[in-house]
């Protein structure tokens, strides 16, 4: 690809400057902000706008049927005394348990493509096939090889063992939400891996082997202590996104009680299903998640450093 | 390096057919279910072969005007995305001026708001501009993403400075610069970010879920929930109607994936 760098000085040439390493505008040009506009207006009307809104909303009472009105920390007060809110929270917490099995399994992926260049290529493409799938396709998929006589149960059952209501008892449940949760997840982060992976310096790892070394102690010894950012980083970035959880549940577990699933669909129940539309409630209890989200994504920038570097 | 042992080996054949078995079972048993005729037992596939599934689900899912609503939803979300990410990240990128760290803090600061969150507030305000129940609403909301800005900002950093330079030398403006340079320099990212938006714009459930109404502005995820639902005549008709929308993204995927470099992927979260 090469760069058609225009040898034609078009009409929109205003600015011919002087050489430098670095653009340089005159102070006050418009210029950046003309560029940044059109996305900072989609983002600020539609999200910030509408987080403002929940901030707001999230102190009055303010239901399908009533206007805003000012109360304080009502529905906080409501939100802690609320057991369906903390039983949602902890399935929230529990869910949380996704994150080191798609580390294991993603890990698991990257290390075969990356062990076979001829045949890597064609895994990587399979494993790739569950993150293009719609969640709502893999919910109905997963809802058959998990109903009471799915595949699933056959398999328990030729194992002599009573078949198991997935889709109906808790724990189970929630278990199989993080299913999907992980076939859907775990073909993107082992794309991480793959990256992460490459590198490692083929040398220490060669120098590894001719020291003895075998597989599993130059694994541990090389491999893992360099791309150990890019599994703290995995970590982080699946646990916000396990907070996070709404598709996968709402299909998946459809019709189980309320008290097991996790906070996102408290929200949508709150504010859409249950009777009153309580959107005073269901905003206080976004922002407590929200908060929690906080805290994750503060230390994932943190540790990625995303915002520092890159300065031209 | 040299010598893999053979127990290595064979953990890894085994590994691999687990995780493929794992990727491609359910997709492929609800094929087998879906072509199974109505009085077929759902816990065993082969019993017998019937496309009435999918000529019901169709007829009856209003399937046909789905696809063509999810196509339209998907592209211009998608084409909206990318040039609005690509316009954003420019300056980000490669201009100094004023406010702009705090830009850049304040776009990646909109990933931390879940949109199930905000979705109240947001069908309001997308009520208010007369909106609702329009595909319009499907699009302009999300017509550009934080994490889009964020990586073609990552790819805009490794353009080199000369060609930037040539560009204003010969005497090309920002915009220019932009289109000549910028963006032909970007397109595996691009693609990428594309292939991401189109991925979610196909997938997306809630907020049509919330913000249309009428049945023939449905797409396919909605169609899909309709025939899930306990008023549906057929519950094979969902399953067919699962396949209908899982094979065009596939196949998109499968046109696309040379463009899919894992490094892109490790740019999308290192920063």
């Amino acid at each position: 690809m090469s760069a058609p760098v225009g040898s034609t000085a078009g009409g929109l040439a205003q600015a011919t400057s002087p050489v430098r390493r670095r653009f340089s505008l005159r102070p006050g040009s418009l210029t950046p902000y003309l560029f940044m506009l059109p996305a900072l207006v989609v983002l600020g009307v539609f999200f910030v706008g509408a987080f403002l809104q929940v901030v707001y909303y999230s102190f009055t009472t303010y239901t399908a049927f009533s206007p805003p009105e000012f109360v304080g920390l009502d529905n906080y007060k409501r939100v802690l005394a609320d057991d369906r809110f903390w039983w949602c929270l902890l399935n929230s917490f529990i869910y949380l348990l996704v994150t080191p099995a798609l580390i294991l399994l993603s890990l698991a992926a990257a290390l075969i493509v990356r062990s076979s260049i001829r045949t890597g290529r064609w895994l990587r493409l399979l494993f790739f096939l569950p993150v293009v799938t719609p969640t709502i396709v893999a919910a109905v998929a997963w809802r058959l090889l998990f109903e009471d006589q799915g595949l699933i149960n056959s398999i328990i059952a030729l194992a002599g063992l009573d078949p198991i209501g997935w889709l109906t008892q808790r724990p189970w449940t929630l278990i199989t939400a993080m299913t999907v949760t992980l076939w859907k997840g775990f073909g993107f982060y082992m794309m991480i891996f793959i990256a992460g992976l490459l590198a490692v310096p083929k040398e220490l790892e060669e120098a590894c082997a001719l020291d003895g070394a075998g597989p599993v102690r130059s694994f541990f010894a090389v491999v893992l202590p360099t791309i150990w950012p890019v599994v703290v980083l995995v970590g982080i970035i699946s646990s916000i996104s396990a907070l996070k959880v709404f598709d996968e549940l709402f299909i998946t577990i459809k019709g189980t009680p309320i008290e097991h699933q996790t906070v996102v669909p408290l929200v949508y129940e709150v504010a859409f299903v249950q009777g009153t539309g309580d959107f005073g409630l269901a905003c206080a209890m976004g922002l407590v998640l929200f908060v929690i989200i906080l805290v994750f994504s503060v230390i994932n920038l943190r540790l990625t450093g995303a915002v520092k570097g890159g300065r031209p | 390096m040299s010598r893999t042992p053979p127990w290595l080996v064979a953990l890894r054949i085994v590994c691999a057919l687990a995780l493929v078995a794992l990727a491609i079972v359910p997709a492929i048993w609800l094929a087998m279910i879906a072509v199974q005729p109505a009085d077929a037992d759902l816990r065993s596939v082969g019993g017998g072969f019937t496309l009435n599934n999918f000529r019901g689900a169709w007829a009856e899912g209003g399937l046909a005007s789905a696809t063509l609503n999810s196509v339209l939803v998907t592209f211009s979300r998608a084409g909206l995305n990318v040039l609005l990410a690509a316009l954003a990240a420019y300056p980000l990128a490669r201009m100094s001026f004023r406010g702009r760290d705090i830009c850049f803090v304040l776009i990646l600061a909109t990933t931390m708001i879940p949109e199930q969150v905000i979705v109240v507030p947001l069908f309001r305000i997308v009520a208010g501009m007369g909106m609702f129940d329009t595909l319009a609403a499907l699009v302009v909301p999300f017509g550009v993403s934080a994490f889009g800005i964020f990586l073609c900002r990552q790819a805009f950093l490794q353009v080199p400075w000369e060609l930037e330079e040539a560009a204003r030398i010969d005497g090309a403006g920002p915009l220019r610069t932009w289109w000549n340079v910028m963006i032909p320099l970007s397109a595996p990212t691009l693609a990428t970010l594309a292939l991401f938006s189109i991925i979610a714009a196909w997938s997306d459930l809630l907020w049509p879920l919330v913000v249309l109404n009428s049945p023939e502005k449905y797409t396919l995820p909605l169609a899909i929930n309709e025939l899930l639902g306990q008023f549906a005549t057929n519950p094979r008709y969902a399953y067919a109607g699962s396949v209908l929308a899982l094979v065009p993204i596939v196949v998109f995927f499968l046109a696309m994936e040379r463009w899919l470099k894992p490094s892109l992927f490790a740019g999308a979260v290192k920063g």
